[in-house]
Parts: structure tokens; C-alpha cells; sequence
């Protein structure tokens, strides 16, 4: 079964969904990402991209193990900020990981961006030689900023570290 | 033993978030109640008897979710599910700004629906046309499994199991009117106003 990922934006849905059903079998599909519009403040930021089959586990050990690693470096500072970013299917997965790292590290800020991703597929046809197509597709995307260190809170999708646990 | 776990693992994939209308809301509290009593040999819809291995018992369970806890819900919240149509839970949301009366619509995805609730809101700001303004925020939200042996004979008593899910809640803000507030309150402030006053002002334009 090709791997044809639900495409909710209304316009471009006939397009992905024709060619799974025709007769472009064969699917190579390379993606080409764009900017994630995130203000980072320090300079040394942690990006994660998180994917449909990533693991949470292999994840969030590495970033428990960079952010709580002693400053060894000649900068003098530990990592204070990671970004995560996910798109389409691994959109649920980066707040999942998000939220499982503030647990786990408490007092933590947060800030959401959501915006809109264009993925360039290319589809490629198994039975008459090579004439790929490429369909561009806008796919929501979101971009989670966490820091140690205090946010503007004035910013649209800022979130204050939870003081109590509210469960 | 082993009966259906393709299904188990598929169903306990889709988190139903409830729609909160009064139709859905009993349909979905009713078969809760009576498969108390009776063997379940009918499933309803949204419920599985599939039986998930657990560890080591030959026991078979039945396992079904419980409904996340009602959250309040006020004019202008929005719970998507994956039920609903997509386009009428878009027109809906469409509905809620354009009538007036509302600041600013909330939009709750949970699980699954995290995805759709994203999408409208995304959708919801591009034909605005730049007017609208989101702020997102993200939550945990604890789901409770009822594990009920399907055997009556069988010894097995029934457990609950508690598992963490992710939500959403998106803020869709008219950009106007949150600059406005803005530069109201700065104006306010650097007049020197009586302090008693500045709430009942600012209270007053929340109204």
C-alpha cells in the first residue's frame, strides 16, 4: 500500500490522492522544507525535527543529556534552548515529547508556533520510465520553543511552566 | 487469549475527544452503563471488546475507555473530533467568528484530533486574511482504560488503567482589537490614572 499521507488542505487533495490511484505506483517522495518562523534568542539552540517514526525514547535522550550536561564547554553555558518542530503525522508526536520533557525537566518555558509547511513530493512512475511529477502540498506544521530562561509573555502561544501539577 | 489485537492497538490509537452536544453526549454515556450488567456480545461503536494481552494472565479483558473528564465548556469553545466532518466543524468555527458577540474562539484537540483542530485553526486564519492571531497552547490530558474480564467464571477482577495523551488549545484572537487593548492600557498607565479605576476599566472592556 503506497504511504499516502492524508492531506487535509481542501484544494490540494485531489492531486496526491489521483496519483495514489492511478497509475503512479512507485512513490520517492523527497521533501524539501521551508523556514520555521521561531524567534530563537540564544545562540546555540537545539533543533529537533521530529518525524513520524521517530522514537520518543531516543529523543528525549538526547535532549535530557544535553540539556543537563555540565558546562564543559569554552562557552562557559550549558544548552538552555531546544526547538521542536513536526509536521503532518509527526505532529502529534512533537507535543507528546514535548510534554513528556516538561514533566521530566520542570520549569520550562514555552512557546507555540503554528504555521503552514510546504512539502514538495515527487512522485515517480514505475511503469513508463521517469516522467516525475512533483506536487507541492501545504501540510500544518508546529514549532515549540523550550528555554530555561524566561520568555516575552506577551508573545502569541507563550505558556508558563507549570508550578503545581494540575492533574 | 490473544483475540484481536490488531484491533485493540487500532482503536486504542484514536482517542474520541466528545463532541459536547447533548445527542452525542448521551449516546456515549449510555452503553457505559449497561454493559455493567450484561455479557458483551454486541459492541457499540465506539466501545471494543477487543482483549489486550496483559503480561501473563490467560484472563480476557475487555477493554474500554473511559471519556476524558468533562471540561467546561463555554459559547465560544470548540472540541474537534475525528467524527465530525472536517468542513462542518470548519463551518462552525466560521460561524462563531463571524457572529459576533465572541473576542476569541478556543479550538481543544485531543490525541488524534490534534492534527484537524491545527488545521482549522490554520485554515480559519488564512481566510481571515491576516486578521486573526493564534496562540497556542499545549496540555496533558489523563485517560482511564476499564479492564473487565470477559469471563465471569474466570478469576480476574477488573483493573483500570490511566494513560497520558496529548492536547491543544488554540486561541484564535481578532488582532485589532488585542492592539487595541495594548495601547488602551499603555495610555492609561503613562496618564497616571487613579489606580482604582484602571480595573473597572479594563473590566469593563472585557465585558
Amino acid at each position: 500500500m503506497e504511504p499516502q499521507p492524508p492531506s487535509f488542505s481542501q484544494n490540494l487533495q485531489p492531486a496526491s490522492s489521483k496519483l495514489g490511484q492511478s497509475h503512479f505506483r512507485r512513490v520517492s517522495c523527497t521533501e524539501e522544507s521551508s523556514h520555521y518562523p521561531i524567534p530563537s534568542t540564544a545562540a546555540d539552540v537545539l533543533h529537533m525535527r521530529v518525524k513520524e517514526g521517530s522514537k520518543i525514547h531516543n529523543l528525549l535522550r538526547l535532549v535530557t543529556a544535553r540539556l543537563q550536561e555540565e558546562r564543559r564547554d569554552s562557552s562557559g553555558r550549558s544548552l538552555r534552548q531546544v526547538v521542536f518542530t513536526g509536521s503532518g503525522r509527526g505532529l502529534t508526536k512533537t507535543i507528546t515529547c514535548v510534554e513528556i520533557l516538561k514533566r521530566k525537566i520542570g520549569g520550562l518555558h514555552q512557546l507555540n508556533k503554528l504555521y503552514y509547511k510546504t512539502v514538495n513530493e515527487v512522485w515517480e512512475n514505475a511503469q513508463q520510465g521517469a516522467p516525475a511529477v512533483t506536487v507541492p502540498k501545504t501540510v500544518p506544521a508546529i514549532s515549540i520553543l523550550l528555554s530555561k530562561d524566561p520568555l516575552d509573555p506577551q508573545e502569541p502561544g507563550y505558556q508558563p511552566p507549570e508550578t503545581q501539577k494540575s492533574m | 487469549m490473544l483475540v484481536n489485537r490488531n484491533a485493540s492497538t487500532q482503536t486504542t490509537r484514536f482517542i474520541i475527544w466528545p463532541h459536547l452536544q447533548p445527542g452525542t453526549q448521551r449516546n456515549m454515556t449510555e452503553p457505559r452503563n449497561s454493559r455493567l450488567s450484561t455479557i458483551p456480545q454486541t459492541a457499540p461503536a465506539h466501545t471494543d471488546s477487543a482483549s489486550p494481552a496483559v503480561e501473563m494472565d490467560p484472563v480476557e479483558y475487555t477493554l474500554r475507555k473511559r471519556l476524558p473528564r468533562k471540561l467546561p465548556k463555554r459559547r465560544n469553545d470548540v472540541y474537534v473530533n475525528m467524527k465530525t466532518d472536517f468542513r462542518a466543524q470548519l463551518a462552525r468555527c466560521q460561524k462563531l467568528l463571524e457572529g459576533g458577540g465572541h473576542r476569541e474562539i478556543c479550538v481543544h484537540g485531543l490525541g488524534l484530533a490534534i492534527n484537524r483542530a491545527i488545521n482549522i485553526a490554520l485554515q480559519l486564519q488564512a481566510s481571515s486574511q491576516g486578521a486573526l492571531q493564534l496562540a497556542a497552547n499545549t496540555s496533558t490530558v489523563e485517560l482511564v482504560d476499564d479492564l473487565e474480564p470477559e469471563d465471569p467464571e474466570e478469576a480476574g477482577e477488573p483493573m483500570t488503567r490511566t494513560r497520558n495523551n496529548s492536547a491543544i488549545h488554540i486561541k484564535l484572537l481578532p488582532l485589532l482589537r488585542g492592539w487595541l487593548y495594548l495601547s488602551l492600557s499603555t495610555l492609561l498607565t503613562a496618564a497616571s490614572v487613579q489606580v482604582n479605576s484602571v480595573p473597572h476599566l479594563s473590566f469593563a472592556y472585557t465585558n
